[in-house]
């Protein structure tokens, strides 16, 4: 069963078209990874998953299923069920560690406090930060803060979790640590979908990889597949500037 | 001329003190009113609410665009018409009126420099428009608020001087009062600047310590 599907997802953003009919099914358990050069909708399509953009009139976004409609379905009941991850952490900033990742399950699921404490102490020590659930996000490394981050949506407990270029604001050394946790999470069974520009890292944990490029996507394979032998030649050429840039 | 300093403080501390009771309670009552109207006005101004924008707009920019005198006057004496209304609180309503427009002013930027994001990371965790707006939003628009705040609210207790053509007897109202009765307005109106001075500056240090009361992140960062 497809956790998240979309048919013939449009979105404009004035005159501009950023996406121009994209589906794509996203199965339990499955971890896909987007790629493509900046502009090419990416970031979009994942906003646009949990609505943080509203796609354009006859896109259809399902979600186990079932077809969206920002009309008569209360978005903010879904969004509850996509955890998203951001390229610039977000942290809430006049909240320690700790209440960043008991806020939404204390205030949007009555989650008691004490119970939203346990569950927050469990994923810092899964994200691997037990030590800090008392600093401030100005305290912390950018990949602290991603880990953060990361716990912060889990703790909503989501059917998927969207990562939108998460490493891309973070000093190369703390790259490795953020992946490490994506990577953990990826083997504990989670659905997520991923736009990076991690090309290792997409081959080593996706199983399967999105080439998107001008609002549509261009292919889809397996890692093995999509950097061995990739049909298109768009694809070859990006593949061409990023594996050797 | 120090010598008469000190006669006219002697003569006259515990009167100016009973009347920076007044002053005090003019400040407090408008400024508290002032963060209402505000608060209410800049939502007001940042709903996507034709006619909100246009009342928010019409009353920042009459207020704005008049003196507090002239509103001053106005209360007390159109009003007054309609409504009997004491001078006191004709005072505090027409500061209230007046700071209001500027509180509005300060609270619409604040909470329009808080970094989209924010708001963003609040609704992917499934809070409502509401809810982002009340935990995520506000606490740190309120925090960066709290300079230009304190630096209206002083503007505030020095434009409650303007009260006293309405006959309330605060601060500068008892200073003009004793300096027609003792002939020494230099010195007196140099004491109750003095008097005004002290206020601004206990109000200083309030402000600031609220501030870093509030923002727990910077001091564990430093």
């Amino acid at each position: 069963m497809n956790v998240i599907e979309t048919r013939n997802l449009h979105k404009h953003f004035g005159d501009l078209h950023v996406l121009k009919g994209v589906d794509i099914a996203v199965a339990e358990g499955e971890v896909v990874v987007i790629i493509g050069p900046s502009g090419s909708g990416k970031s979009t399509l994942l906003r646009c998953l949990n609505f943080l953009e509203m796609p354009d009139e006859g896109s259809e976004v399902l979600l186990d299923g079932e077809v969206i409609d920002p009309a008569r379905d209360n978005l903010d009941k879904v969004r509850e069920k996509m955890g998203m991850v951001f390229q610039h952490f977000h942290l809430f900033p006049h909240k320690n560690v700790i209440d960043n990742i008991t806020i939404a399950p204390e205030n949007v699921k009555g989650v008691p406090r004490k119970q939203a404490k346990a569950t927050a102490r469990e994923l810092l020590e899964k994200v691997g930060l037990p030590d800090k659930e008392k600093a401030w996000p100005s305290q912390l490394s950018g990949g602290q803060k991603q880990r953060v981050a990361i716990a912060r949506a889990l703790a909503m407990d989501p059917e998927i979790m969207l990562f939108d270029e998460v490493t891309s604001a973070l000093d190369p050394e703390l790259v490795a640590e953020v992946l490490q946790v994506v990577q953990d999470l990826a083997a504990a069974g989670m659905t997520m979908v991923m736009v990076t520009h991690e090309m290792g890292f997409a081959r080593e944990v996706a199983d399967r990889v999105i080439m998107m490029d001008d609002g549509i996507i261009i292919e889809q394979a397996t890692p093995d597949r999509f950097f061995g032998s990739p049909a298109e030649e768009r694809t070859r050429t990006f593949l061409g500037q990023v594996l050797h840039a | 001329m120090f010598e008469s300093i000190w006669v006219v403080l002697d003569m006259h501390f515990l009167g100016f003190l009973k009347a920076t009771g007044m002053t005090l309670r003019l400040t407090a009552v408008s400024l508290a009113l002032a963060v209402v109207i505000g608060l209410v006005f800049a939502f007001l101004k940042l709903s996507r609410n034709p006619i909100g924008n246009l009342l928010a707009n019409a009353y920042i920019g009459v207020v704005r665009g008049t003196p507090l005198i002239v509103l001053l006057m106005f209360l007390y004496f159109g009003i007054s018409e309609i409504v009997v209304l004491s001078s006191f609180w004709a005072g505090s309503l027409a500061l209230a009126i007046h700071a209001g427009a500027y509180v509005a002013e300060i609270f619409r930027g604040t909470i329009q420099s808080i970094d989209h994001g924010q708001h963003e990371a609040a609704r992917s965790l499934g809070m409502s428009r509401r809810l982002s707006m009340r935990l995520i939003i506000l606490p740190q628009a309120f925090r960066r608020a709290i300079p230009p705040l304190g630096n209206q609210f002083i503007i505030g207790l020095k434009d409650s001087s303007l009260v006293a053509f309405l006959g309330v007897s605060e601060l500068y109202s008892r200073a003009m009062t004793a300096a027609a009765a003792n002939f020494r307005p230099f010195e007196t109106y140099l004491v109750a600047g003095l008097y005004y001075l002290v206020l601004v500056l206990i109000f200083t240090w309030l402000v600031n310590q609220l501030e870093l009361r509030l923002t727990p992140d910077r001091r564990a960062a430093a």
